[in-house]
């Protein structure tokens, strides 16, 4: 059994009036692949959103509860949210590269964060962050194109290094493939088992088959209720839940 | 007589609407034929048929009749004995005449003027009731077509529409024709003060002193003259100081406005835009002639002050006054056009830079902006143009000396204070001052045309980007 990287006790997400997640106790294994599956609008996302806070970007979002990263809270005030997400890289559902060169797009993390002094260093990290997202073999040539010149799955991969770029221990992506062609996706989905040998990764999908592809551990959310988590073998053959098993063969969502 | 007439045409087309609809619905249930169209759209048919005919024949005609009366009576004159050795003396004998009919005339009246007010009354009468009659004629042959068209059940609805296309494309063309005429007029009268002035003296000229020219006859110029005037309309002074000015105004303007623009679309909250965004935009509605004297009474005599106080010279006109208001003039414009460029960046690239921990400012100046880059460039330009082509603060406030300085403190002109200077009271069409004008108004357009096309390429060019 791996060690738990992230822990959520009582995690309690509201939008205004709205509540989107109901006291959500999951853990996260390290050096593993967490997949999150559910219906449209059921806290998936917002729950990844607590990992890294990015929730703080809207005004009206209000979390309460625990949610720990190595015994630290992650919901704590004090806590630096810049060091966080220098912990906690994430990629979109949309890629969304910047409108620079895809060597900029690269170095853009390692300089916030003071990383990479020397331009050799600089060249190095995203050489590196190139290599393990699979892309450098493709775009060495043409750093100083812009990122946005790239196909649809190289600007995800172009997404990927740039998360990886900060050297990150937890990666969360949000539905990454959804706007992605399957040979695009299974390029993703490759790379996706190579990062987790180093990183403890969560992802958010509708696609039954990739949760049961990628991922070793799997959480069924509904209405923002974390409904079941289990081993992902289990979940998809023999689910505790009647709703789960509904949800997996199709009978509603 | 005529909006008697415009009065009568659209009260007949009105209760025709009515008509033409009840004659149609009973047409259909006597006959138990399907319609082609709704009801109201026959009525539409006949109002459209029974008005534009008319009216279009009303306008040609009033464009036409007082030529073809005043060439007619022109023509009677002669006959009678006037004479006149040009169309300026035929024209004031034609007006003598109108204003004999029209009873305003207190000159003396001979034979010929008499016999000839006469005629003219005689023919406006003519013309008058042939219009009258033809009006009507045409308004009867219209509705009688219209209708049998209408007993046929024709298709009303794609005739109303090929007419109402056919209404919004006049409407277009007489936009278009409209600027042509004025881009044409403007570079007409260029042309005859370039036949005047070489337009590499004017474009090269440095000293500007078009009262040189006042009262000339460029017709019979003499050659002494000419060199005189060779070097009254140099270009160069204007440029400058209009250049100078705008670049005042867009010291204080773009760095205000794009600012404020950044905490609108990124830091205030909805309840601080809703407030706040409106009081700037007021700045927008403020009557420039209001930023004028502001800037001539107010800022001036201030700057002056403030420079007495300091030791320095400072012009009670000066370029910075003028500048400084004219820049806060601009503000609204930079800033809430900077405010939508940057409210339309994706909020998918700000959440790109926040998860890979970048904080708000970080995000701001390496993401946001540089994506919003050419449509804030483009807001840019565009204040530029408004700033070269504003009038009422620098006639005001700048002065009218065209000096060639670089120096804030003293007073310089532009190119639109000198357009209102030379215009301003009495002048000669025909002298080469009054013409500049022309020319200058020409420079002017050409310029801020140029500065309107790069900022409409660059606004666009973002778009496409985005969309």
């Amino acid at each position: 059994m791996s060690n738990i990287k992230i822990k959520s006790k009582n995690l309690n997400v509201y939008y205004g009036d709205k509540q989107a997640l109901f006291d959500v106790n999951l853990d996260l294994n390290e050096k593993e692949v967490t997949a999150l599956i559910g219906p449209s609008g059921c806290g998936k996302s917002t729950f990844i959103r607590c990992i890294n806070r990015m929730n703080d970007v809207i005004d009206i979002c209000k979390v309460t509860g625990n949610i720990e990263m190595d015994g630290i809270n992650i919901n704590d005030k004090d806590l630096d949210v810049v060091s966080l997400r220098e912990r906690v890289g994430m990629v979109f559902q949309k890629p969304n590269p910047f409108p620079k060169s895809i060597y900029d797009n690269i170095s853009y993390g390692p300089k916030i964060h003071g990383k990479g002094e020397t331009k050799s260093e600089l060249d190095q990290i995203v050489e590196n962050s190139l290599k393990k997202s699979a892309l450098w073999e493709e775009v060495k040539d043409r750093l100083d194109e812009p990122g946005t010149s790239l196909s649809g799955g190289q600007q995800q991969r172009l997404c990927i290094a740039r998360a990886i770029s900060v050297n990150p221990e937890v990666i969360l992506m949000d539905e990454p493939c959804s706007a992605l062609d399957p040979i695009a996706t299974a390029k993703i989905e490759e790379l996706i088992d190579e990062l987790k040998k180093t990183y403890t990764i969560v992802i958010v999908t509708h696609s039954m088959a990739q949760a049961v592809r990628v991922s070793q551990k799997t959480g069924f959310f509904h209405l923002g209720k974390l409904i079941e988590v289990g081993k992902t073998e289990k979940i998809f053959k023999n689910p505790d839940n009647k709703m789960t098993q509904d949800y997996i063969t199709g009978r509603f969502g | 007589m005529n909006i008697v007439l415009i009065f009568l045409i659209t009260i007949f087309s009105v209760s025709l609407f009515f008509y033409g609809k009840s004659k149609t619905k009973t047409i259909s249930i006597k006959d138990n034929i399907k319609l082609n169209a709704l009801p109201k759209f026959y009525g539409y048919y006949i109002v459209l048929w029974c008005s534009i005919p008319a009216l279009v024949f009303l306008l040609v005609w009033s464009l036409f009749e007082p030529v073809i009366i005043k060439s007619i009576i022109i023509e009677t004159a002669a006959n009678q004995g006037a004479i006149f050795s040009d169309k300026n003396e035929a024209n004031l004998i034609y007006e003598k005449i109108k204003a004999i009919h029209l009873g305003t005339y207190f000159g003396d009246i001979d034979s010929i003027l008499k016999e000839s007010a006469l005629a003219y009354a005689k023919f406006i009468n003519l013309f008058t009731n042939s219009k009258v009659v033809l009006i009507f004629g045409i308004i009867i042959a219209s509705v009688i077509y219209s209708l049998k068209k209408i007993k046929n059940n024709n298709k009303a609805r794609d005739d109303v529409e090929v007419i109402l296309k056919g209404l919004l494309f006049v409407s277009s063309l007489i936009a278009i024709l409209t600027t042509l005429g004025i881009i044409f007029s403007l570079l007409f009268e260029s042309i005859k003060f370039f036949s005047v002035i070489n337009i590499f003296d004017y474009l090269f000229g440095t000293n500007w002193s078009p009262q040189r020219a006042f009262v000339r006859d460029a017709s019979s110029i003499t050659a002494a003259e000419f060199e005189e005037l060779k070097d009254a309309f140099g270009f160069i002074p204007l440029i400058a100081g209009t250049s100078f000015i705008a670049f005042i105004a867009m010291l204080v303007a773009v760095p205000i406005g794009l600012f404020s623009g950044i905490y609108m679309a990124e830091y205030a909250s909805i309840k601080v835009r809703r407030i706040s965004k409106p009081i700037i935009e007021i700045l927008a509605g403020i009557p420039t002639v209001v930023y004028g004297f502001f800037a001539a009474l107010t800022v001036g005599p201030f700057f002056r002050q403030v420079g007495e106080n300091l030791g320095l010279t400072v012009s009670s006109e000066s370029a910075l006054a003028a500048g400084l208001i004219m820049g806060i003039m601009i503000i609204p414009y930079v800033s809430s056009l900077s405010d939508d460029v940057i409210n339309s960046v994706p909020q998918s690239l700000r959440d790109g830079s926040y998860a890979v921990g970048a904080t708000k400012s970080e995000t701001i100046k390496q993401v946001v902006i540089p994506a919003a880059l050419p449509g804030i460039i483009g807001s840019v330009l565009l204040a530029v143009s408004r700033a070269i082509g504003e009038t009422m603060i620098v006639v005001m406030a700048a002065g009218l000396a065209a000096n060639l300085t670089i120096n804030p403190l003293e007073s310089t002109t532009t190119i639109t204070t000198q357009i209102v200077m030379i215009l301003v009271g009495d002048q000669e069409f025909d002298s080469p001052k009054t013409q500049s004008a022309f020319a200058l108004g020409l420079t002017l357009f050409i310029a801020t045309l140029i500065l309107n096309y790069i900022a409409q390429r660059a606004v666009k060019k973002y778009r496409e980007k985005y969309d």
